[in-house]
């Protein structure tokens, strides 16, 4: 493709949003286990905040990789992360021992993604030198925003946790059924497209010779919040509501704050701006 | 910063010490899942290889064009190839799945209509679009003659450009990529439907039509995954855009067959061990 993307030196290295990233996603989402621990659902929304650190960190991948020019596009590296991630997620919540799950998942994300990485890089040809580091973070990205997304949802992250929902007959009857759950009722695939959308948008509308770290990543954590409301949204169907609202409002103010920081930023990074209203008012005609 | 000046060195070249690495891993995978679960679960295996080398080889048809499509500089769909293989994809293994109950070869039939008929649909609204949107013929760039009906190109090409709008022969390339496309996800979604349905019961101790929407659900969320993936190491291996069958980049397809088949392989033993351990 003919289409080059400038490379802009500045900004914090990617080492250190690696990371950060990688930190703040792991500690999230144990600190979501707080739910187990205190038997509630009150702590589910740290599930949102972990989804969004991997998706901050994740845009940044997207950018490193995508500044070679990889000439299909910036979505298709958020479809593959989010491809490769779900299988290693679905696997990592079928382990035994609950605390190990995040790192299950991590590791074996990681796995997948060095073959995927791997074979673009070599078998492929592509011989683009951030390839294999960028499709392994990127599938570890996936996995663990996924995780963050179902913790948020269902306050849990484990298989049966994911697959066990119940219904209530005629206000007093508790049924076990499967089709009440995270997985049965397809949410997985809601998910894994507010995760796709939110780790490629990002960079594929900030990318140019503009492009400023700090706009973007503020962007990814705008888009990523707006992935939490509608997923908090979802998990009123799982959860308690009194919890479901705590993820709600945080989500909200979250991403109003970001938003707000979004607009000031392109402002701020914008050659001149007008501020035309949306309907002016028309007197005197 | 280096990453301007070392620019995708992605070329026709074949790199055979990887393809032989590649086969390597593929025959490993093949030993585990053999070792997991013999006989349904090495058998749900083979199948997903057979499907993700399908969509791999059928996205080579897709005619892509990218931005300069969008421009009409290049002939092609002006989109990337995720999103034209997850569109036509996509529609296959819903239609496969909705018939999932009518037996294997109807189920996999319909995947393929399903795809071949959201790309027919696909390719006809762009030339449309293109003829009476854009007001440019369909010409290609990279052949002299239309392969199938012999009709010359290079006096609707433009200057400057790599050619514009659907030649009859990316028409007919991106309807059987759909097919193939859509036939290879309805494949995997049938293999790890039929396993789950086998092996869920089992292990979450419930009836099978307790356990039906987790194993649809489930088997359609890695078909999901698997075909992206696939779909997008293509998209490396074409580095973007392609005119269809005709193009010279179409040549590349053996590299994809392998890294596609290992891919899928990887994956699919992931889904064979969620039922298994």
């Amino acid at each position: 493709m003919t289409v080059k993307v400038e490379v802009i030196e500045g900004g914090v290295p990617h080492t250190k949003i690696l990371i950060a990233g990688l930190v703040c996603t792991i500690v999230c989402l144990y600190l979501s286990y707080l739910n187990v621990v205190t038997n509630t659902e009150m702590f589910s929304f740290f599930g949102g905040l972990a989804a969004i650190a991997a998706l901050i960190w994740g845009s940044h991948t997207i950018k490193v990789l995508c500044s070679y020019g990889i000439g299909t596009g910036v979505p298709s590296a958020g479809m593959i992360a989010f491809g490769s991630g779900v299988i290693a997620m679905l696997l990592a919540t079928t382990i035994k021992v609950d605390v190990a799950i995040p790192i299950v998942a991590l590791v074996l994300a990681a796995i997948i993604g060095l073959i995927l990485g791997y074979l673009a890089n070599e078998v492929l040809n592509m011989k683009i030198p951030a390839m294999i580091q960028a499709l392994t973070e990127l599938a570890i990205v996936g996995a663990l925003t996924l995780m963050g997304l179902a913790v948020l949802i269902t306050g849990k992250f484990t298989f049966v946790g994911l697959t066990n929902g119940s219904v209530t007959l005629l206000n007093s009857v508790s049924m076990p059924s499967y089709q009440v759950s995270f997985i049965g009722g397809g949410l997985t695939a809601v998910a894994f497209l507010l995760g796709a959308i939110a780790i490629q948008h990002p960079f594929n509308a900030c990318l140019g010779p503009g492009w400023k770290q700090d706009r973007m990543l503020m962007l990814t954590a705008e888009c990523g919040f707006l992935s939490m409301i509608v997923a908090a949204f979802m998990s009123f169907a799982l959860i308690d509501a009194v919890s479901a609202i705590i993820s709600l409002l945080i989500a909200l103010i979250g991403w109003l704050y970001t938003y707000g920081e979004y607009i000031r930023m392109s402002k701020r990074d914008a050659y001149a701006w007008l501020d035309s209203k949306p309907i002016p008012d028309v007197e005197g005609h | 910063m280096t990453a301007v000046a070392a620019k995708p060195a992605a070329g026709s070249a074949m790199n055979p010490t990887a393809m032989v690495v590649g086969v390597i891993l593929l025959i490993i995978l093949l030993v585990i899942a053999a070792f997991v679960s013999p006989g349904l679960g090495l058998m749900a295996l083979i199948g997903v290889i057979i499907g993700g080398v399908l969509i791999g080889f059928g996205v080579h048809f897709v005619p892509v064009g990218g931005a300069p499509a969008a421009m009409g500089q290049a002939p092609g769909i002006a989109t990337g190839v995720a999103m034209l293989a997850a569109g036509a994809g996509l529609a296959g293994l819903f239609g496969g799945a909705w018939a999932a109950s009518q037996g294997f070869a109807i189920a996999i039939i319909t995947g393929g209509v399903g795809g071949g008929m959201m790309m027919a649909i696909t390719c006809m609204m762009v030339n449309f679009v293109y003829v009476f949107g854009m007001g440019i013929p369909a010409a290609s760039g990279k052949v002299a003659k239309d392969p199938i009906t012999g009709d010359t190109q290079p006096e609707y090409k433009s200057q400057g450009t790599e050619g514009h709008g659907l030649p009859f022969v990316s028409f007919v390339g991106g309807v059987t990529g759909g097919i193939l496309g859509g036939a290879g996800g309805t494949l995997i979604y049938l293999e790890l439907l039929s396993l789950y349905q086998a092996t869920l019961p089992n292990v979450m101790n419930a009836s099978s039509a307790q356990v039906l929407p987790i194993a649809v659900s489930v088997a359609g969320t890695f078909a999901i995954g698997m075909f992206l993936v696939n779909a997008v190491l293509t998209a490396y291996n074409i580095t973007g855009t392609i005119e269809g069958p005709h193009d010279p980049k179409f040549k590349r397809w053996p590299r994809a067959i392998v890294a596609s088949a290992v891919a899928s392989a990887l994956c699919g033993l992931v889904a064979i061990l969620i039922v298994t351990i």
